[in-house]
């Protein structure tokens, strides 16, 4: 073993001290999440369709009206928490919610949205997580508003709580 | 006036603490080892006075203190009383001092005439570390801060922690954590000293990384306990980074309680042993970082303040700095290039090491990788559940299969062919075992497959074992081993073949979960000590139409904070766990139930405790051995 070696664990542990203490120095909000997809085109993909047996094609979907971007997954615990608000954006505002179901198994899936309720239009699968990705979600779930135009004008990171409810809901009117 | 006995005791401590630091320092002389015998038992008494001072207040519910105000409250009963005294950050931090002190204590009973150097620099680098955290409490976190006037009541505590299990996990776990403090000081010692070749460091140290590791595990073991009943997510293990925070601990304490038996059976793996322990404290420290600086979000964080982050990172840059810096020039002459066999139980226990300390490093990856990604390029992303079960899996899976042989290799060279031989009854009984599980409940699955065929790999293993007569054999080391072979069972059987549930179900209708039915029966109002619940009745009916059990699941408002938490109830049997969770609901359109079908939790629980009991067995017949070195 070279002696050089043993000075390493000092060199890592120095290098991680520096991050942690630009990080803690930097004005951050750690649960901010800003996108840098924020009034751009959405991404445009094609996919398997969860509840229909047509293929999803989002050219299709998107750039007509106002609507929402949901990514979920059964697995996903805090998807089952939002689902409540989820249907009440498509129940009572009437907004089209289309839903992109991330890496799970598409008969849960189902099987979910069936005992759950489903607001969603049309749910896109994304079992590769590769929509996601052009999508740049963090971790889900994750709500976009896209507007008629197809442009994404919000975006949050988490469960849609109470508070973000309301938030949503005033963008929208905002942006109509 | 108790409060303020606490307060004074607290900033008396600090002054012994120093008086400790400064004579360690120089040289010994009877004087000297007098004076540090006032220190150390000076440090225990104060830091207990000033830790019992605030349970008192606590207790009493002395609302002039501005801990126990924003706390506690006086409708909350007892027990939760004074556990809020470690359940937010000021009052932990007196826990931590308090555990710290203790240690402190233990290192200077290894005192006496041929090691008082040695141990004088681990007692001054353990002095060292308490100053560190006694300024950190005093001038960012005083539990004994005041509010004047008094207040009329306090403003409660997180109910979500009103949970016997989370009473007693930080305690555990602290003492897990701060134990490796006891590791670092005495690896500290090992590396600064010239002439130390006939001290038994590792004598010395493997009881400390023992208890520590013992008690880490069932710490980590009742938080999962609790993530399991009170948050009603139907799981016990999330990869939160607060959990992880206390898995990378403890995946390099089972890689340094291993090395350490190589270390002193062979003498070699010095080095990497010395590393090991200053590597698991520092990960204990960043951990406490992590979790009280708010660098990061997680369920589990105490109240966001960047001067605190500051401080604590501040402090780990010293320890850590001066720790492993010291270790890159001074851990040469603990290097002996001795290779040994992979067909050894040392060989065996080298490359499980290695696969602990990757394990480890990938957990640490997962954990801060969303920092650097946001340092480097403020981008925010995430890593989560599916990241650690691909990574870590993997790497576990031929390190289970290497802890079910190690045990039963020779030291120094193992004859290849006699190894088959030892391991073939083992072989034959985990098949049999495998396969008549299988046939019996064929539901097949390739992790289950594995997961099962690991399980009684280690279990039948151990049990052989058990059974033939090797002399001087390590029965702590049975047992702990039989536990994890428990633990694999519990984790594989929740992990792969748990079912769930949810739908909305009103009054008397019904909802089918593997062979049962479960009735909604009725739904009341109760009334607790200081919450109000609404509470389910179900009933559990098997496949013969008999009744088995009533659950009864709760959603509880707690007026004085104005929260919600939801009780699980959960039936378990050996086999199986039910568990239903009330949701959101009305009687028109009826409750939300999430019924969860979780077979072999409780395995889980039994293996922790297990692992728990070997660890104290261990732990006794290595103090024995540390006393017949002292005579």
């Amino acid at each position: 073993m070279k002696k050089q070696l043993l000075i390493l664990p000092s060199l890592f542990f120095l290098f991680f001290l520096i991050i942690f203490f630009y990080l803690l120095i930097i004005d951050r909000n750690p649960s901010e999440l800003p996108s840098t997809l924020l009034d751009k085109n959405v991404p445009k993909f094609e996919t398997e369709s969860l509840l229909k047996d047509e293929k999803f094609i989002s050219s299709k979907e998107f750039g007509n009206e106002i609507l929402l971007v949901n990514f979920f997954a059964t697995w996903c615990k805090p998807c089952r928490d939002e689902h409540i608000y989820i249907k009440r954006f498509s129940n009572e505002k009437e907004i089209k919610v289309i839903g992109i179901n991330y890496k799970d198994n598409p008969k849960k899936a189902i099987q979910w949205l069936k005992e759950l309720g489903n607001p969603y239009t049309d749910v896109a699968v994304d079992k590769s997580g590769r929509i996601a990705i052009d999508w740049g979600v963090y971790g889900i779930p994750e709500t976009f508003i896209v507007n008629s135009k197809g442009i994404i004008k919000y975006r949050h990171v988490g469960p849609v709580t109470k508070k973000i409810y309301k938030k949503i809901n005033l963008i929208i009117n905002e942006s109509e | 006036m108790v409060p303020s006995l606490g307060n004074f005791a607290l900033w008396l401590s600090l002054c012994f603490a120093i008086l400790q630091f400064i004579i360690s320092h120089k040289r010994i002389s009877h004087f000297r080892s007098k004076l540090n015998s006032v220190a150390v038992n000076g440090l225990l008494l104060c830091v207990l006075i000033s830790f019992f001072s605030l349970m008192y207040s606590y207790i009493v519910s002395d609302f002039s203190v501005m801990n126990v105000f924003q706390n506690s409250h006086t409708t909350k009963p007892l027990m939760y009383k004074v556990s809020a005294v470690w359940g937010n950050h000021e009052g932990s931090m007196l826990l931590w001092m308090l555990v710290l002190t203790i240690f402190n204590y233990f290192i200077f009973k290894l005192y006496n005439q041929t090691n008082s150097i040695f141990i004088s620099k681990a007692l001054e680098t353990q002095a060292f570390i308490i100053i560190g955290f006694l300024l950190f409490t005093l001038l960012t976190s005083n539990p004994f801060e005041r509010i004047l006037p008094a207040q009329p009541n306090g403003l409660g505590f997180n109910p979500i922690l009103q949970d016997p299990a989370l009473a007693i996990h930080p305690p555990l776990l602290y003492i897990g954590y701060v134990g490796f403090s006891a590791a670092f000081s005495l690896s500290i010692a090992t590396l600064s000293l010239r002439n130390n070749e006939k001290i038994p460091w590792y004598i010395y140290m493997k009881p400390f990384v023992i208890a520590s590791w013992t008690f880490l595990t069932i710490g980590i073991a009742f938080g999962s306990v609790w993530a399991y009943y009170e948050l009603g997510w139907g799981g016990w293990w999330f990869w939160d980074p607060v959990e992880n925070a206390s898995f990378m601990p403890w995946l390099l304490g089972t890689a340094l309680l291993h090395s350490l038996i190589i270390v002193e059976k062979k003498k070699s793996l010095q080095s990497w042993v010395l590393l090991l322990s200053i590597l698991a404290f520092l990960l204990s420290v960043v951990g406490t970082f992590l979790v009280r600086s708010g660098i990061l979000t997680s369920v589990h964080t105490f109240a966001l303040d960047p001067s605190r982050g500051i401080y604590i990172l501040a402090f780990t840059a010293l320890l850590g700095g001066y720790s492993l810096i010291l270790f890159g020039l001074k851990s040469k002459k603990y290097i002996k290039n001795n290779y040994f066999s992979f067909f050894s139980k040392e060989g065996s226990i080298l490359v499980n090491n290695i696969l602990m300390v990757i394990v480890c490093a990938t957990v640490f990856l997962g954990t801060i990788y969303p920092l650097l990604i946001e340092a480097f390029t403020n981008n925010k992303i995430s890593v989560g559940e599916p990241y650690y079960n691909s990574t870590i899996v993997p790497i576990m899976i031929p390190a289970i299969l290497i802890m079910g042989i190690g045990p039963m290799l020779s030291w120094g060279r193992e004859d290849k062919s006699k190894i088959f031989k030892k391991i073939f009854p083992s072989i034959l009984l985990t098949i049999i075992i495998t396969v008549f599980i299988f046939l019996f409940y064929q539901s097949y699955n390739l992790i289950g497959i594995v997961g099962i065929i690991l399980a009684f790999w280690i279990i039948s293993n151990n049990f052989i074992i058990l059974f033939q007569k090797i002399p001087n054999r390590s029965s702590g080391m049975i047992i702990a081993h039989l536990g994890i072979g428990l633990l694999i069972l519990g984790i594989t059987g929740s992990s792969v073949w748990q079912e769930e549930k949810i739908a909305r179900m009103k009054i008397n209708s019904e909802i089918k979960i593997k062979k049962y039915n479960i009735v909604f029966k009725e739904i009341n109002e109760i009334r607790g000590p200081n919450y109000v619940a609404l509470k389910g009745n179900f009933l559990v009916y098997d496949e013969k139409k008999t009744i088995i059990t009533k659950l009864k699941p709760e959603n509880r408002f707690y007026p004085i904070t104005n929260n919600f938490t939801t009780e699980a109830s959960i039936h378990t049997n050996l086999l199986r766990d039910l568990y239903i969770v009330l949701g959101e609901g009305n009687i028109n359109d009826g409750w939300v139930v999430r019924i969860y079908y979780n077979p072999l939790v409780i395995w889980i629980w039994i293996g922790a405790l297990t692992i728990f009991l070997g660890g104290i067995v261990s732990l006794t017949s290595n103090l024995e051995k540390l006393k017949r070195l002292s005579i």
